[in-house]
């Protein structure tokens, strides 16, 4: 019985460390949406992206005696964070500027379109190879009263919660995190009381890229670095809904909860219904659709109220 | 009530069916590898299928939905366990599984009258998903993710036994299909539909049945994914969960998108240009350009693809059908055009 309880633990500890992962790439969903309504399906392939340009420039740190450590890392990943400001910039002028009057559905056709693109050119630079970059970590494993957790992970985790606690404050105590949430109430009103607002969906895509970077570049390490790693945009997704969208604890409380669930169902369900595969999945899809159906805007989102 | 735009649209009608009708001959008397091009043809036509459905779900009553594989789906594996397993002659299951697998659409539905926008298209993602976990599950039936082989149409006593038979089965349902669909849509029924999707709450108001009239819109697109997972089946004569994923309704998103939204034929027009895109334009070229370039040539096909996309989107938001319409004002009015200003 301690032991059945004891593994049960275990998997919401890793849960947990799995949820932090989705909820890093939900923030970056719930970033964009929360400013420009629109749901930016190539959120996974921001973050591979992220992670091969900071995988490239430690690579080519390697070489130089001095900077193959911790020092190497640091200047790869102020790399990667320029590039994502540079990307997130490219990209609001290629995809958001063009399609500002059009309807949401074309930005997001657009957005996945963008997904499609990314992993293609991604796939023709880095070639079909899968590689594993070491995390700058190190692989050290902590234990705490019977229970082992990765030192990597504890990174993932508290970086999560930092990023979360960060832009919730951000949202709502800041002059820029206020102008953003009122572009995303009304583009006209917000540009009729001074708010940039061209100004303003740069920042968002540009904040959104610099998060999937932060994230792909934790999650390479763990995960093993491919092109095919913008699928775990498509697990996020449900996370970012199931918190409720454009809510920013809500990433990080759907996060959490999608984890747990999916590795506690792995961990018990599985063992008893061996017929179905991967009998997580659809857990995770039953429960999320469930709990739309009571909470139709997600747990901490706000129902929007229209008026008529 | 008959309006002027409405009979110039008819006056399209018959020399199109007749190109349909002709098409296959044409392509035997001009090319070896006719099979292929009929082979392309008849895929292009079974989305089309369900990307008219997809049209009046998505397009003209605003309920996105990200999972029409999985309908397509479910209409394959009925119809192919419903004849091979269970003996139903062909012509029977034809009309029973649609019907099943609206029954299915009127599951997915449910959820749809609390929740709006890209919760629905999640959750319908999420029935996608389930729909593909559900099949492997039940290999008894369905042979898990080996996949299911299934017998040729047999109509009438008729065996359809290749392409260009298929071909002939498929387009009639196609063209019947778009009729019917445009009559809906100019019906009281579809001008509820639009209604709902231009705003709730004045449709609730001036007396359309919002539980009611939802649920019907996706029974209907269910039935048609349906149909088209039914002919699917018989005439690819093998099916398994590969040929259902998710990026697969996405596609069928991006078929309607391009074509052009809300209007019946944009989905035609878009399915047939995404096709004919993929399976015969991007070989040509990425042969082309994996000659002079080292690189895998997948992905190479998934670029193109992409760009021309990406490209479409940006630079013609109205499809192709608006294009075309542009295009026939233009024509009308040429000499005397006025400079039409883009906002």
């Amino acid at each position: 019985m301690t032991d059945m309880l004891g593994g049960l633990a275990q998997e919401v500890v890793s849960g947990i460390a799995l949820g932090c992962i989705y909820a890093l790439i939900a923030l970056g969903f719930t970033l964009i949406y929360k400013a420009t309504e629109v749901v930016n399906f190539a959120q996974g392939e921001l973050m591979m992206v992220g992670a091969y340009v900071n995988f490239f420039i430690v690579t080519a740190l390697l070489d130089i005696p001095m900077l193959d450590g911790a020092l190497g890392f640091l200047l790869a990943f102020a790399g990667a964070v320029a590039f994502a400001f540079l990307f997130g910039t490219f990209l609001d002028l290629i995809i958001n500027r063009p399609l500002k009057d059009e309807p949401v559905f074309s930005v997001i056709m657009a957005t996945i379109s963008m997904a499609i693109i990314l992993r293609a050119v991604m796939a023709l630079i880095a070639g079909p190879m899968t590689r594993l970059p070491l995390s700058p970590f190190g692989s050290g494993v902590i234990k705490v009263g019977g229970l082992f957790i990765s030192v990597h992970d504890l990174f993932i985790i508290s970086s999560a919660i930092v990023l979360v606690c960060g832009f919730y404050y951000f949202f709502n105590r800041t002059k820029w995190g206020i102008a953003m949430k009122a572009t995303s109430e009304d583009p006209m009103a917000a540009s009729l009381v001074g708010i940039p607002v061209k100004k303003v969906y740069r920042n968002v895509w540009i904040f959104s890229m610099v998060v999937a970077t932060i994230g792909g570049v934790l999650l390479a390490p763990r995960t093993l670095l491919d092109t095919n790693m913008g699928f775990l945009g498509l697990k996020a997704f449900p996370a970012a809904v199931l918190g409720g969208f454009g809510s920013v604890p809500g990433a990080i409380v759907g996060g959490v909860i999608m984890g747990v669930i999916e590795t506690v169902s792995m961990g018990t369900l599985s063992f008893y219904f061996p017929w179905v595969k991967e009998i997580n999945d659809i857990v995770v899809w039953i429960v999320l659709i469930a709990v739309l159906m009571i909470r139709p805007a997600g747990i901490l989102g706000r129902e929007e109220i229209e008026r008529v | 009530m008959k309006g002027r735009y409405d009979e110039e649209n008819l006056k399209w009608i018959a020399p199109l069916i007749i190109l349909v009708i002709v098409l296959p001959f044409l392509l035997r008397g001009a090319t070896f590898s006719y099979r292929y091009y009929l082979y392309v043809l008849n895929i292009a036509g079974i989305y089309t299928i369900l990307t008219v459905g997809l049209d009046l779900l998505s397009g003209y009553t605003g309920l996105i939905s990200l999972g029409h594989a999985g309908f397509l789906a479910i209409g394959a594996y009925t119809s192919a366990v419903l004849v091979d397993q269970a003996g139903v002659p062909f012509g029977l299951s034809l009309i029973v599984s649609p019907l099943i697998t609206g029954l299915f659409g009127i599951l997915v539905g449910f959820p749809a009258l609390r929740i709006s926008g890209m919760y629905l298209g999640l959750t319908t993602m999420g029935f996608g998903f389930i729909v593909r976990r559900l099949i492997i599950a039940l290999r008894t039936w369905t042979e898990g993710s080996a996949g299911l082989e299934v017998s040729k149409p047999v109509l009438f006593g008729f065996t359809f036994a290749n392409d260009w038979h298929n071909y002939f089965l498929i387009y009639l349902f196609v063209i019947v299909v778009v009729v019917f669909a445009r009559r809906v849509m100019k019906s009281k029924i579809g001008r509820a539909l639009m209604a709902i999707r231009d705003s709730e709450h004045a449709a609730q108001a001036v007396g359309i049945n919002l539980v009611r009239y939802k649920l019907f819109a996706f029974f209907l697109s269910a039935v048609l994914a349906g149909l088209a997972g039914v002919l699917f089946a018989h005439t690819m004569r093998f099916i398994s969960t590969d040929h259902f994923d998710i990026l697969l309704s996405i596609y069928f998103l991006i078929m309607v998108l391009v074509g052009g939204v809300a209007t019946i034929y944009g989905a035609v027009l878009g399915t047939l240009f995404i096709v004919l895109l993929d399976f015969l334009a991007i070989p040509l070229f990425k042969d082309w350009l994996a000659s002079f370039m080292a690189v895998q040539v997948a992905d190479i096909q998934s670029l193109i693809f992409g760009c021309i996309m990406f490209l479409f989107i940006i630079f013609q938001p109205m499809g192709l059908y608006g294009m075309w319409l542009k295009m026939r004002i233009y024509w009308k009015l040429f000499p005397f055009n006025p400079k039409i200003k883009q906002t």
